[in-house]
């Protein structure tokens, strides 16, 4: 069977904290069947009793099989009612374990991965587990007691014609089990499909702005139809295996109740069988037609569940990469000194190094600018200082402890970034502001916004504070976006705050008054701030410039005017119309940065 | 609860259940192309139950004629026309398993497209107001109830059926009295099923629900994963998932309940009926009226007629929820859009001259909580062709909103916005759109190659063009990478920097050579040494065209041809970058504002 019986086990494996739950319902179901059982030979017992003209025994048999049904009825709603919360159980559980274990990987495992394909494992893939856990095992276990019992009361009538009726059954499991095998890669493979759809939705939704740009409708368009006929195409070749094998499987049953008919007429007719015996033979064969059939269609399905377990493993085995150790070292008392040895990060799949042997020594409560062009290397730096990714060989310290041996979270609640392009929640401006610290007061809050200078539009929106952004807060400008991320990063009060272009989208008169703010708030921490402007850079104690993942220069703006080239390449095309400005030299202006 | 209160609960909750028309008359629509095959799937389907059905009445005759006649010829023939018979419901059940997967896949296919195509046509103030995850969900989680339904669901639907109307008349040639007795289930089946519907409609509604609020919750936890990662709230991401996950559960676990109780329900009916058979059906046989051969026989096919209202009861959760995600498709395939082209809208004339004017322009959106604000105001400005415009003036000064009305992704509320002397709202927008270049802030990346995404807007362009694309823009980190143009961007572009992502775009933008150009602060992320050499690729691109560009880095606009500043959605001056700065108004003070701190 492959690797199918292991992800099998282990799917099971997910009914373990339910263990009692699934055993109550297997006793139930046991019982039940019994009852279901006994109600052909209950019969079988009447119609013997009608042929000796016994009135009595036909009341007294009629009573029993309807307090059998009684019986069945009562077990069976309890069995339900167990195996429902079980289901539901194993589908919270399941949910629970993957959502945690996604918050869990370290963040270059998203850069590599759709977020459709991810979201199609969550739902689709889990949805089939689930609902063969659920629902499908059940079935199945139901089906085959029925067949195990009503081959034990056939057996117990008659050996004989048990075994010649029961012919089928073994060529019905290995067909069924043929069929299994080659469903289960075809089932994987359509699975596979749905998820590159979508991914291929996702993509569409979120990029809706630039097909409608370019209008390139319609190739999106003949894009999608073509991963939708890929599904079809994978839902055919299943859907051929399906139409092959299940009504085999069906038929084959048929042919031992051909043999009862034959064998078992002849019985009848020799009087080694009564009428009876044989009606009861021949309505156990037919009771078993209906579970040989399930048994089918839940192997279908159990081999769906296997598939997309296996996908849903392929996720749950992969260990994060990024965790913190078994006793982490606490965070010393410190203004946030930070140290880079020797570190080289090369990303997966990369031909250069994303950073290249990098030495810095940053004192605590120093304003760090980091310069350079783009792809050089200044956000694979600050990421390292949140422990967002790891470098792939050195250290990285802050307050003299390697990152590695501290808490990522208790490190990550002293490090707050902003980016340019922030992400908001789909909740109140409020919460956004709050994310990093929800227990934050009202005052707080407000503080925060009035310091990224966000206070005053905030007050404008419908219902201020508590005004819902929505998704991507999409309804905000870029600006307004990037104002709410620094209150973010401002309520925190962390240690290090890491700027990266947090200011891009802002424009110049506002940006003025966040960067007065921002001296008040960069007093007593370690900031760095990555920025493409000359009066963002001048906010900053030293600059490292980077360049291709290496530190090309690193100190004070005058003393990099002087050192670096590449320093004074950009300062000398970043500055404005200096005439109009300040009417003075230029050497005075930038001394006096 | 209030005798009126009751009413008009139980009136909603027929009404949840109903909507069967749209329903109808939409699957009706899905299946029409397909209807050769459809019939064909019926006639195996007929053929495949008839088949089925035979082995009662063949047993029946097996033992009146064959055994108690103790005929083994007849026995013989009788088995002989039964294993035929199985062999024919084998191959009926192969064509008809084989067609239903056909036509139910490619409807769904079909229903997936529809879906996509609708979205297409959706105005970007429709995304807006969704999140994403939702769209997302619709197109998975209820597309995947509808396919449960037709792979597991629409064979034993019809099956059972079919079944249960052969087994009434078999039932009914065997021996009326027994029969009509057996048929007393149906009234009482009927009220059971009515209650469990009415019970059941909110339920299911509700598990429906729950489950797409998680599904959303999900997609923005990987979109923002950075977000929740850096600020380390990933315990209280889990808490709030966990309290989604458990309301699921608790809406999951009233349709436990309640298919607890119908479905034993269903059984136990049947138990009952077969007591009353066995009672009435053998006092017949004792007082000679009936032979045993036909209560045997009767009892035999009362199998066939119970198991097909058993499978109909198992699979109508199926049905319902696959009926509950065919209403929310549907929902969503109902929404018009509402900005539609006008059935005579004209194409604009290729190549543009590129002249957009604004006719007394206002515009408004509406806020949450109903109110319309008001973003831009009575706008008069020509922009004749050629010509260079830069927008300035503050956050919410409405330049966003002016260029989106220029590429008619909203209408205006009041007034009209004309290019070459044509209303927007008469003309096609592709004619409109592919004549026209929009650079946004955030470089937005498909996933595919690089060359891929920069001839995104014109898939004929060669590798050459693409090259030279890339080199006007000085994109020249593309260059470095191991496999150039053919490196794969993960989603979103995660991989490149913003300001990577922002060269890929303006070559994107360039390549499709387009009439009117739109930069809306398409600079922003890209770091000065780049941007010096965006500027010569810039004078290039805009030579000849129509432009649009916002800026906050005034340095990249004072050379365009016309500066507009607005404020408060309304044009407080205008002019080139000299004249404004000698009028010593709203330009001049931004500028002084941007360039002190530019240098501060």
């Amino acid at each position: 069977m492959g690797t199918g019986m292991p992800t099998f086990r282990r799917l099971l494996g997910f009914l373990a904290p339910h263990r009692r739950g699934v055993i109550a319902s297997g006793i139930l179901a046991l019982l039940a069947m019994l009852m279901t059982v006994s109600i052909p030979w209950l019969i079988g017992r009447a119609i013997d009793g009608l042929q000796r003209g016994d009135r009595d025994d036909l009341v007294h048999l009629g009573v029993a099989v309807g307090i059998a049904g009684v019986l069945r009825f009562a077990l069976t709603v309890f069995r339900r009612l167990v195996a429902g919360k079980v289901s539901l159980g194993v589908e919270l559980d399941l949910r629970h374990r993957l959502y945690t274990h996604l918050l869990s990987l370290e963040l270059s495992f998203f850069d590599r991965q759709q977020t459709g394909q991810l979201m199609s494992r969550s739902t689709v893939d889990l949805q089939a587990v689930r609902f063969f856990l659920g629902y499908g095992l059940i079935f199945m276990v139901q089906a085959a007691l029925t067949i195990v019992l009503a081959a034990a009361a056939m057996t117990a009538t008659d050996p004989t014609l048990a075994a010649i009726s029961l012919i089928p059954v073994p060529f019905v499991i290995v067909v069924a089990a043929r069929y299994g095998r080659h469903a289960r890669p075809a089932l994987q493979e359509v699975q596979q499909r749905i998820a590159e759809l979508t991914a291929d939705v996702e993509e569409n939704i979120g990029g809706v702005r630039v097909v409608k740009s370019f209008a390139r409708e319609e190739r999106q368009l003949s894009r999608f139809t073509h991963a939708v006929g890929r599904v079809f195409d994978q839902a055919m070749v299943s859907t051929r295996l399906q139409a092959f094998y299940n009504p085999l499987i069906g038929f084959l049953p048929q042919l031992g109740l051909a043999a009862i008919l034959l064998y078992g007429g002849r019985q009848v007719i020799d009087g080694n069988l009564t009428t009876g015996e044989f009606a009861a033979f021949y309505t156990y064969l037919l009771m078993l037609l209906g579970p040989m059939r399930t048994l089918g269609v839940m192997l279908g399905m159990s081999q769906r569940a296997t598939a997309a377990g296996a996908r849903l493993f392929q996720i749950l085995d992969r260990e994060a990469q990024i965790v913190g150790p078994p006793h982490p070292r606490p965070l010393p008392p410190g203004g946030g000194r930070v140290e880079l040895r020797d570190v080289s990060l090369r990303y997966e799949g990369a031909a250069d190094a994303a950073l290249d042997h990098v030495d810095l020594d940053i004192e605590p409560g120093r304003t760090v600018a980091l310069v350079g062009g783009t792809g050089s290397g200044k956000t694979t730096l600050v990421q390292l200082l949140g422990r967002l990714y790891d470098p792939t060989s050195g250290a990285v310290l802050v307050d003299g402890v390697d990152v590695r041996d501290l808490d990522p979270q208790a490190l990550r609640r002293e490090v707050a970034f902003v980016t340019d392009d922030p992400f908001l929640f789909s909740a109140s401006v409020r919460e956004n502001i709050a994310y990093g610290r929800p227990e934050a007061s009202d005052e707080e809050v407000e503080q925060a916004a009035r310091r990224a200078q966000a206070h005053e539009f905030i007050d404008r929106l419908p219902d201020g504070y508590e005004t819902r952004v929505g998704e991507r807060g999409l309804t905000l400008s870029g600006g307004q976006r990037q104002r709410i991320a620094i209150a973010r990063a401002f309520l925190v009060d962390p240690r290090i705050l890491v700027l990266d272009d947090a200011t891009s989208a802002v424009d110049a008169t506002t940006e003025q008054a966040i960067k007065e703010a921002l001296r008040e708030v960069m007093a007593d921490r370690t900031t760095f701030v990555i920025a493409h402007r000359l009066s963002t850079i001048a906010l900053a104690d030293e600059i490292v410039v980077l360049e291709a993942g290496r530190v090309l220069a690193h100190g004070g703006h005058d003393e990099l005017l002087r050192e670096s080239e590449l320093y004074r390449a950009i300062v000398e095309k970043g500055l404005p119309d200096q005439v109009f400005l300040t009417r003075k030299p230029r050497e005075t202006e930038v001394a006096g940065l | 609860m209030s005798d009126g209160r009751l009413r008009t609960d139980l009136r909603r909750r027929m009404a949840q259940t109903s909507g069967r028309g749209r329903k109808l008359r939409g699957l009706l629509a899905l299946l029409m192309p397909y209807r050769l095959r459809l019939a064909g799937m019926f006639v195996a389907l007929v053929a495949g139950t008839a088949a089925a059905l035979a082995p009662a009445p063949l047993a029946q005759r097996a033992i009146d004629d064959g055994i108690l006649a103790k005929d083994t010829g007849t026995l013989t023939v009788i088995v002989v026309i039964f294993v035929v018979s199985a062999f024919i419901v084998w191959v009926a059940t192969y064509v008809q398993t084989y067609l239903t997967g056909w036509v139910g896949q490619r409807a769904l296919q079909d229903l997936r497209i529809a879906m996509f195509r609708h979205l297409q046509t959706q105005p970007v103030a429709f995304y807006e107001r969704r999140p994403a995850g939702v769209l997302i969900s619709r197109m998975t989680n209820d597309v995947e109830a509808l396919n449960q339904l037709v792979t597991d669901s629409v064979v034993t639907l019809f099956t059972a059926s079919l079944t249960l109307i052969g087994s009434v008349v078999i039932l009914i040639t065997f021996d009326l009295e027994l029969a009509l007795l057996t048929f007393l289930v149906f009234p009482v089946l009927a009220v059971g099923s009515f209650v469990f519907r009415l019970a059941s409609a909110d339920a299911f509604k509700r598990t429906r629900e729950t489950i797409g609020a998680i599904t959303g919750y999900l997609q923005e936890s990987l979109s923002g994963i950075r977000v929740v990662r850096s600020f380390a709230q990933e315990d209280r991401q889990r808490a709030r998932f966990d309290e989604l996950n458990e309301q699921n559960l608790q809406a999951n676990m009233k349709t436990v309940y309640l298919n607890a109780s119908y479905f034993p329900a269903v059984e136990f009916v049947s138990a009952l009926a077969t007591v009353g058979v066995l009672l009435y059906g053998g006092f017949q046989v004792l007082d000679g009226d009936v032979t045993v051969g036909v209560l045997v026989g009767f009892i035999a096919a009362l199998n066939g007629f119970f198991d097909p209202i058993g499978q109909l009861s198992q699979v109508y959760t199926t049905y319902q929820s696959g009926m509950a995600a065919l209403d929310k498709i549907f929902e969503l395939l109902d929404t018009e859009p509402t900005m539609t082209e006008k059935p005579d809208a004209v194409d604009l004339p290729r190549p543009l001259r590129g002249e957009i004017r604004f006719d007394a322009v206002s515009f408004e959106y509406a806020g949450s909580d109903g109110d319309t604000k008001l973003a831009l105001a009575d706008i008069d400005l020509v922009i004749p062709p050629g010509q260079t415009v830069a927008l300035v003036g503050a956050t919410g000064a409405g330049k966003s909103t002016f260029a989106k009305l220029v590429a008619r992704f909203y209408d205006p509320t009041r007034g009209r916005v004309t290019v070459d002397g044509l209303d927007l709202r008469d003309v096609r927008a592709h004619s409109l759109r592919s004549q026209m270049g929009i650079v946004p802030q955030e470089g937005f990346l498909f996933s595919g190659t690089l060359r891929d995404n920069i001839g995104f807007g014109r898939p004929e362009a060669t590798r050459a063009d693409v090259e030279a694309a890339a080199a006007a823009v000085g994109a020249d980190f593309i260059a470095r990478l191991p496999e150039g143009l053919d490196t794969e961007v993960g989603e979103r572009g995660v991989q490149l920097s913003a300001g990577q992502r922002q060269l890929v775009a303006f070559a994107r933008a360039l390549i499709a050579d387009p009439r009117i150009l739109i930069l809306d602060e398409a600079t922003a992320n890209v770091d000065l040494h780049s941007e010096t050499r965006i500027e010569d690729g810039l004078k290039r691109l805009l030579a000849g065209r129509t432009a649009i560009v916002i800026a906050h880095r005034l340095s990249t606009i004072r050379q365009a041809g016309r500066i507009v500043v607005l404020d408060g959605g309304r044009i407080v001056e205008q002019g080139t970058h000299d004249e404004l700065m000698d009028a010593e108004g709203a330009y001049w003070r931004l500028y002084r504002d941007w360039a002190q701190q530019a240098a501060a």
